[in-house]
């Protein structure tokens, strides 16, 4: 009877519209598999991906019915077990492709990485919920960012560059929820991507430059941007910029306390530093395939070769696609890794243009969702994990699907539920088993005892 | 819902970020949905031809060129097929690799890196070697999947049936260069193709060029095929009829062949239209050996067999121009044909003394005889009386100096000298001398034997200049005309009938009783005129010119060996072999040829008497 009641109150509480986005996508990401892998390597992608969703489901099922209060409460433990995970990754992992990664269980590997990053969204919510009141202070967020740094220097330890890409936009927003000041958030981004951005945009005009050196705008802007003093110049110049705005708003009698012109160069300056250690840390082909996006040409045997062909099967499919399991590019094999992070020109191909902004439709209803969920939430722990999560799925689904596109740098991002992958199905099952948890106990007083329901 | 309550200012808050992130949230795949309206819709033509492309291939069947048909109806040139080994570049192999060459190598048993670097281009299609016998073809299909990127195809291979005699009509086939393919892509010619190199393959080579077909295949990113669309037939060229005849053509070159020196041209022409019956130049090539060892002897070959004498070779006419001469006398003097010279073997014009052939001289020599016994001496007095002007005229008249307009390409067109082109070219007036000796064919006139023989032919026509061609018809494979030729017809001589009349018989007086009394028969009369060209450069070139028969003209003919020396020994007979094969004569016997060494002009005083039995019988 028990088991009875179980179901019945598991049906009656459960966010339908999310399960069903949840099984539309699923559906679409399994027949796209199928009709990418089938005629070369025939069922073994799709079993390999049944059994991982199979493992995914039953998670879900038990998070789901698992009261989320809990994770608050155990957030240390938590937070000291994904640290396990990720340093027993390093010591007994196996590699592949260079990233020590993956634990190895003879038929099966897994990737603890990608559960770690569902564990980090639980235990940055519980200490942004916990000490939400300090958000102001300094010290607030050099902790928070101290967690982070936990993650991301054994992830790096690995190496695996973009796993912890998405530790980024997810702490970044559930600061701004928490409220944090956004003016540090942007003193924030603006660091991040001066430390990331001069060493690409250099790299870009270096490879531009190589690739054609008739066109004399870009060698203008290379010789521009090879001289050393140049950016010493600029950086002088914006910096005085900032004091002159700084000192025209005082004079216009607007109250701009001192503090933030300085945090503002403090960030210019830190920014333009470290991108010389980023420059150094990045390798020539990382940095390669993270501007090739800006003009595929540019290595069109290399990275650029994945680009051009995944916007060839997108474009070529139209409106209406080429018709399942008739894609050209996808079944002859033009399309690199198609069934993993390329999957969505997979899509796009064989099922046009109705069927990926279907696919995109789903997509966004699955993070609609999410986001209602965390509206609704019994707690605003419950709110920061849910919305937490949703941008999780969304920054994934923008950066793989504009990837695809040419519109985002490759990164190894793989497409949430989409692509194949069991340990990111799996992560990705137990993270929409969290958000059915939020949702179901929206009225549950927490009790301290555990108990479902 | 409990903190939506218990803390409503920090979830008012809340909401208004929550609002502002779905906003975000909702932009980002906005933007991914506008991306993706573009990438489909805006640019969906654009990529679905790009992945067309990248996954279709062609495999090119080469369609055979034309048959062409000789005036007898026996098949002249036909096709016959041999295989080719290509290489096309797939996914990241741009260039055939030196594992592939070394492969082909060791199967095919022979080096074939020369070729392969030759034809080298980044990115194209590559042919690695040719000529394939079926059993290498077997033997690299074996091998296919070791070979990637190598593919074997059916290559036409054209086939000269009368390839001993008539290479320089066909002419022969090769492949396309790149600096050609810039002119000719226009016109639809694409890399690989082959095209006509010399004779009517060059000049009818859109007619004869059929339609390329073959499969239609989709290939997979690392270039294997994965399926066929459909075929397509490749369709043979248009058919062409010539006007040759096979065994004129087999027996001219067989008697040039024969000759003392071998070396030498005949064309016959059917005076009642201009059609070119046999055209030959000996030695000849072969058409069958393009692209092999063999034929890069004929480059070596001091003999010059590629070199189309019959129509690019030039030659001082010699006593033949002496037609024009009388003609031009007859016309423009009105001369009395029984107006006589004393001929004492000598001319002395000034300080200079000019001989004629005959030592001893023709004694009293009247036109008719004059042009019989081909004298000198009257006609140095013929030309003194005419001057260099008249004789220009009829030379140019006659269509000296110009080309016939033969259907083969590549026609040289001679050369007539007058008085302002020497004071250009040499600084030196014209002379009386230059005009004697321009009378009896020498000094700087050229002519081909193709212009010599459609001289005669309006000689035969009264004044009738027929355009000469080859190719007749040319009909699609099915039987559908497409082309047809027209006797054209070039500035007529107008001279008037008596002039005719006593120039022909003249001419008909040479064969009877003069220099070409070789070609005397019983039953056809021949009408005709010897000459013996000097050659500067070596021993002089025998010549005769004719037609037959003589009442009734029906072709015309010109005969030179080169070298051969006297044109009544050495020329003569050879026209009469061809007249024996056209009017179907018994043969007869022919006298044995001797070795012609002397000149008319400058004997050697000692070698005199020796040669004097020889001069008799040789005719200038």
């Amino acid at each position: 009877m028990q088991e009875k009641n179980f179901f019945y109150r598991l049906a009656l509480n459960i966010d339908w519209i999310l399960l069903l986005s949840l099984i539309a996508i699923l559906a679409i990401g399994f027949l796209s598999i199928y009709s990418a892998t089938y005629s070369y390597y025939g069922l073994k992608y799709v079993s390999v991906q049944t059994l991982a969703l199979g493992i995914g489901f039953v998670l879900m099922l038990i998070l789901s019915s698992f009261n989320y209060q809990h994770y608050e409460q155990m957030d240390k433990i938590i937070y000291v077990l994904s640290l396990l995970l990720l340093i027993s990754v390093l010591i007994l992992g196996m590699t592949v492709r260079g990233t020590k990664g993956w634990f190895n269980f003879g038929f099966v590997s897994f990737q603890p990485v990608e559960i770690a990053k569902i564990m980090y969204i639980l235990i940055l919510a519980a200490f942004l919920n916990k000490n939400g009141k300090d958000a102001k202070k300094f010290q607030f967020l050099f902790y928070a960012f101290l967690l982070l740094l936990g993650h991301l220097f054994l992830i790096m330890l690995q190496p695996d560059f973009s796993s912890t890409l998405s530790y980024f936009p997810v702490t970044l927003v559930l600061l701004y929820f928490i409220g944090v000041e956004p003016f540090y958030l942007f003193c924030i981004l603006l660091f991040g991507s001066l430390a990331a951005g001069i060493p690409l945009i250099s790299t870009f005009f270096k490879l531009q430059y190589n690739l054609d050196r008739n066109a004399n705008f870009i060698i203008h802007i290379y010789s521009f941007i090879k001289d050393g003093y140049v950016w010493l110049f600029c950086i002088i110049a914006v910096l005085l910029a900032i004091a002159a705005l700084w000192w025209l708003l005082i004079k216009l009698k607007m109250r701009v306390p001192i503090i933030y012109p300085i945090i503002l160069c403090a960030c210019i300056i830190l920014g333009c530093v470290s991108s010389i250690a980023v420059e150094k840390s990045l390798k020539e082909y990382q940095r390669k395939r993270l501007v090739v996006f800006l003009n595929p040409k540019i290595d069109s045997r290399g990275a650029g070769y994945n680009i051009i062909q995944s916007k060839i099967a997108i474009g070529s499919g139209k409106i209406i696609g080429k018709g399942y399991q008739k894609g050209t590019q996808t079944q002859l094999g033009f399309l690199p890794e198609q069934h993993t992070d390329f999957i969505f020109s997979v899509i796009g191909e064989e099922g046009g243009w109705l069927i990926s902004q279907l696919t995109l439709l789903f997509y966004f209803l699955l993070i609609w969702r999410a986001m209602s969920i965390a509206r609704d939430s019994r707690d605003s722990y419950g709110s920061l994990v849910a919305t937490g999560i949703a941008t999780m799925f969304s920054f994934y689904a923008f950066i793989n699907i504009g990837m695809v596109m040419g519109m985002m740098p490759v990164t190894g991002i793989p497409l949430l539920l989409l692509s194949y992958g069991g340990s990111s199905m799996v992560s990705s099952m137990c993270a929409i088993g969290i958000l059915n948890s939020i949702h179901i106990h929206r009225h549950t007083y927490y009790k301290t005892s555990i108990e479902i329901f | 819902m409990a903190w939506q309550k218990e803390e409503k200012i920090t979830y008012g808050l809340f909401l208004d970020k929550h609002k502002r992130m779905l906003v975000f949230f909702s932009l980002l795949f906005i933007i991914l949905s506008l991306r993706l309206s573009y990438l489909q819709i805006i640019q969906g033509n654009y990529y679905r031809a790009i992945s067309q492309e990248q996954s279709m291939y062609n495999r090119l069947e080469k369609a055979p060129r034309g048959i062409i048909y000789a005036s007898d109806g026996t098949i002249f040139v036909s096709n016959d097929f041999t295989y080719a080994v290509l290489f096309k570049p797939f996914d990241i192999e741009k260039v055939p690799s030196q594992e592939i060459i070394y492969e082909l190598s060791s199967i095919l048993g022979r080096d074939i890196s020369a070729t392969v670097n030759k034809n080298t281009e980044y990115g194209r299609v590559v042919k690695l070697a040719d000529n394939l016998s079926i059993e290498e073809m077997f033997k690299i299909r074996e091998k296919q999947l070791k070979l990637k990127g190598v593919e074997v195809v059916k290559e036409p291979k054209r086939l000269y049936n009368f390839s001993e005699s008539s290479s320089h009509i066909t002419g022969y086939i090769g492949e396309i260069r790149t600096d050609e393919l810039r002119a000719l892509s226009q016109e639809g010619y694409k890399l690989g193709d082959y095209i006509g190199r010399g004779g009517i393959e060059q000049s009818f080579d859109k007619y004869l060029q059929g339609i390329d077909g073959g499969w239609q295949l989709e290939i997979n990113a690392k270039g294997y095929q994965t399926k066929a669309f459909k075929y397509i037939d490749p369709q043979i060229g248009n058919s062409l009829y010539i006007t040759i005849n096979p065994q004129l053509q087999k027996i001219a070159y067989e008697a040039l062949q024969n000759s003392p020196t071998g070396k030498g041209a005949a064309v016959v022409i059917d005076i009642r239209s201009g059609a070119i019956l046999a055209m030959v130049s000996a030695p000849n090539f072969d058409a069958n050996l393009v692209g092999t060892d063999e034929f890069n002897n004929y480059l070596k070959d001091k003999k010059l067999p590629l070199f189309n004498r019959a129509m690019q070779a030039l030659y001082a006419p010699g006593s033949i121009f002496k037609i024009v001469t009388v003609a031009a006398a007859l016309e423009v003097l009105s001369l009395d044909p029984d107006w006589t010279v004393y001929c004492n073997g000598k001319f002395e014009l000034g300080d200079r003394v000019y001989a004629c052939w005959k030592k001893e001289g023709h004694g009293k020599v009247d036109l008719k005889k004059g042009l019989a016994q081909s004298c000198n001496v009257y006609m140095y007095n013929l030309a003194l009386k005419l001057g260099i002007k008249n004789l220009d005229d009829f030379a140019e008249k006659f269509h000296l100096g110009e080309i016939t307009g033969i259907d083969i390409p590549n026609e040289k067109k001679g050369f007539v000298p007058t008085p302002e082109w020497k004071k250009a070219k040499i600084k030196m007036s014209w002379l009386q001398g230059d005009t004697v000796i321009f009378a009896i064919g020498q000094g700087a006139l050229w002519a081909t034997p193709l212009q010599m023989a459609s001289m005669m032919s309006a000689v035969a026509n009264r004044g009738t200049f027929y355009k000469p061609f080859v190719v007749n018809e040319v009909m699609t494979p099915e039987g559908k005309p497409l082309y047809r030729h027209t006797v054209e017809t070039g500035a007529p001589v107008v001279m008037s009938d008596e002039t005719w009349d006593i120039l022909q018989d003249a001419l008909l007086e040479s064969v009877e009783s003069g220099t070409s009394q070789r070609s005397k028969f019983r039953s056809v009369r021949v009408a005709g005129k010897t000459g013996t060209a000097q050659n500067p450069q070596g021993d002089d070139h025998a010549w005769f010119v004719s037609y037959a028969p003589f009442d009734n003209p029906e072709i015309a003919l010109a005969v030179i060996v080169e070298n051969g020396g006297g044109g009544g020994a050495i020329a003569v007979p050879v026209g009469r072999a061809i007249y024996e094969a056209y009017f179907d004569l018994p043969p007869q016997p022919l006298p044995v040829y001797r070795r012609a060494e002397t000149k008319t002009n400058n004997d050697s005083k000692n070698k005199q008497a020796a040669k004097k039995a020889d001069n008799k019988r040789k005719s200038a």
